[in-house]
């Protein structure tokens, strides 16, 4: 068999598994944990665009989320408009915000931007634990809002999870297609050479403040619409869930144990840590309290020690020598002995 | 009037004692380039060591500083030596390498959960010689445990500038701070320069551990909150500036108090991001920062 050929098949079998996978798993429970896996790998893909490809490390992505599933929600208890909808303007709301935050952070480098997003984060999240009404919108300050039930599709909620699976499913291709199409074209590029060498590319004419603002405002979209998702799959959210330290942190942990600005780095990071997280938490924290986050501390500092640049780089290169094994031809390019 | 001339006061030590906190990350970012996400973690190990130092022993605050700082000090040297020198050898070729917050993360995440395997969650509280006590100027009362912690403040403050500017181990901390591969040539033991400047920091939070103690709870996640408002304090003053970590901290430290004087505590928390997201659309390399270096 040609090289071609098994490479094709192989990745032609995991697309359709993904595609049926809930028509032959039935547990709900595991639906669930992928539902919000492809949730992760979606955030981190957002996030991706700045974090990675811009060479900046944003701490503060779930004011976005939360931005995000509030503005959809509000808007549909108080206008019964369309979560459809409500998601957009959430997520064009986000961009705004991520524009005003991007704008003065984003010509500094990189240990400002991380600092200022965190903070930003933190506030939006105490803001929102601290207000009750919003002008006249109740949004209950840490108690959080329960979405009514309203099943249909119109009303983007479904008893079944499927539906929410292929959804989730759809937006992190979609997500997935943007990372690919813009590293394909200018701004790829601009930012790429920004992110690596800022002086040199602004020595070339590259405005790299403009396209790392750019940049940020496309991620912090694609990261509203997440919050809108979590928010009508839960049908319950609280600022403690979707804000604050530990989800904008985790979001960079997938992406840098995945392989910061590459495409396939935050779906493996999330397909690596999503389960050290969910596994650990269930196995090991009834053990002894916090033993779960050690280990989830360990495996950080171990990938980066071992594997500074993510783990998507030793997985390709055994996803290579799989398939010379198997075919007994070496790669095209061939310099592997 | 009174009320406020005391808030102003109390903020003014209070916000002192951030601003040494803020010195330690400080310190360790103006010359490792990283910042150490950690950081408030090592302030409550150092709260920790205090507490036991204290409640073993039964000495004051302040005489246990003789047994933590040195332990904070090999904490700090020994954490750089063995878990962040591997990733920053690494990443030798990056200006600002991020993986290595990624580790300290790692960090913070097992030292706060060790702690809370180790002592439980619960929040301790240990009663010091010194706990409660205050001095009274006419109308003003100020809080002795607070005003020691502003002469600590002083005292630190004076020591690691002239560490810095006199020593010769400071002048090849700075000079490593200003560039590494230079200072190697000029034969600087790099590794061995970062493992002492971190080791000063972590020191530092040794001093604020005791110093905080008489009136302060000690539980696994303290750290937490002192990590935000040093962040917070840095970016405000500026990244590595020593000077900028100290009047941020006070900055913070009189909008707390000042503040809490009109409205909830929890708006003032609001009041200080709001003030810290202005100054930096003003003035977006803090308020000592030097934009060329940013």
């Amino acid at each position: 068999m040609k090289r071609e050929t098994l490479d094709k098949i192989l990745k032609i079998v995991l697309v359709a598994g993904v595609f049926t996978l809930p028509l032959w798993m039935n547990s709900p429970t595991y639906l669930q944990i992928l539902i919000l896996l492809f949730w992760y790998a979606y955030l981190t893909t957002s996030w991706n665009l700045v974090g990675g490809w811009a060479g900046v490390l944003p701490l503060g992505h779930s004011a976005y989320i939360g931005i995000g599933a509030y503005t959809s929600t509000v808007l549909a208890m108080h206008y019964g408009l369309s979560p459809w909808i409500g998601m957009f303007v959430g997520g064009i709301l986000a961009s705004i915000v991520g524009i005003i935050i991007g704008v003065p952070t984003l010509k500094l480098r990189g240990a400002y931007f991380a600092l200022s997003t965190m903070a930003f984060g933190e506030g939006v999240r105490v803001l929102v634990e601290n207000t009750n009404k919003l002008g006249p919108f109740a949004i209950n300050g840490p108690r959080g809002i329960c979405i009514p039930l309203q099943n249909g599709f119109w009303n983007f909620q479904f008893i079944s999870k499927v539906p929410y699976y292929y959804i989730i499913l759809i937006m992190l291709c979609v997500a997935l297609f943007v990372t690919w199409y813009m590293s394909r074209v200018r701004i790829g590029y601009y930012l790429n050479a920004g992110g690596e060498e800022p002086e040199a590319a602004e020595a070339l004419g590259v405005n790299v403040a403009k396209y790392k603002v750019i940049a940020m405002a496309i991620s912090c979209f694609m990261t509203g619409l997440a919050g809108t998702f979590y928010a009508q799959m839960a049908l319950y959210f609280y600022p403690k869930a979707i804000l604050g330290l530990d989800l904008s942190f985790e979001i960079a942990f997938i992406a840098l144990i995945g392989g910061r600005g590459t495409l396939a780095g935050p779906v493996l990071g999330a397909l690596v840590l999503r389960p050290v997280t969910d596994f650990s938490r269930i196995y090991f924290s009834s053990i002894l309290p916090g033993l779960h986050l050690v280990i989830y501390g360990l495996v950080l500092i171990l990938v980066m020690i071992y594997q500074p640049r993510g783990i998507q780089e030793p997985l390709s290169k055994a996803y290579d020598w799989f398939l010379d094994n198997m075919t007994g031809t070496a790669r095209a390019k061939g310099v592997k002995s | 009037m009174d009320a406020i001339l005391q808030a102003i006061v109390n903020g003014t030590l209070t916000g002192s004692i951030y601003g040494l906190a803020a010195l330690g990350l400080t310190l360790i970012f103006g010359v490792i380039k990283v910042i150490n996400f950690a950081h408030g973690s090592c302030l409550m190990v150092g709260m920790y060591a205090a507490y036991w130092v204290v409640l073993l022993t039964g000495v004051n605050p302040y005489v246990a500083l003789i047994v933590v700082v040195p332990f904070l000090f090999f904490f700090g040297y020994f954490l750089q030596d063995i878990v962040i020198k591997p990733v920053l050898e690494a990443q030798s070729d990056v200006r600002e390498p991020t993986e290595v917050i990624i580790v300290t993360t790692g960090v913070w995440y097992i030292l706060d959960n060790l702690t809370l395997m180790l002592f439980g969650a619960e929040y301790r509280v240990v009663q010091t010689s010194i706990s409660g006590t205050s001095f009274e100027l006419g109308e003003l009362i100020v809080s002795a445990p607070k005003l020691y912690g502003f002469i600590a403040t002083i005292i630190v403050s004076v020591a690691v500038v002239w560490f810095l500017n006199s020593t010769k181990m400071g002048k090849s901390i700075r000079a490593a701070s200003l560039d590494r591969e230079a200072a190697s040539l000029m034969g600087i033991n790099q590794y061995r320069v970062y493992n002492i400047a971190f080791g000063i920091g972590t020191a530092i939070m040794g001093v604020v551990g005791c110093v905080l103690i008489p009136f302060y709870y000690v539980f696994p996640t303290v750290g937490v909150i002192f990590d935000v408002k040093c962040f917070i304090i840095v970016v405000l003053g500026g990244l590595g500036s020593i000077p900028g970590a100290l009047v941020g901290g006070v900055i913070i430290g009189l909008i707390e108090s000042i503040g809490a004087q009109f409205m909830a505590s929890t708006w003032t928390e609001l009041i200080v991001y709001v003030v810290f997201l202005a100054v930096l659309f003003i003035r977006p390399a803090g308020l000592f920062g030097s934009k060329l270096d940013w």
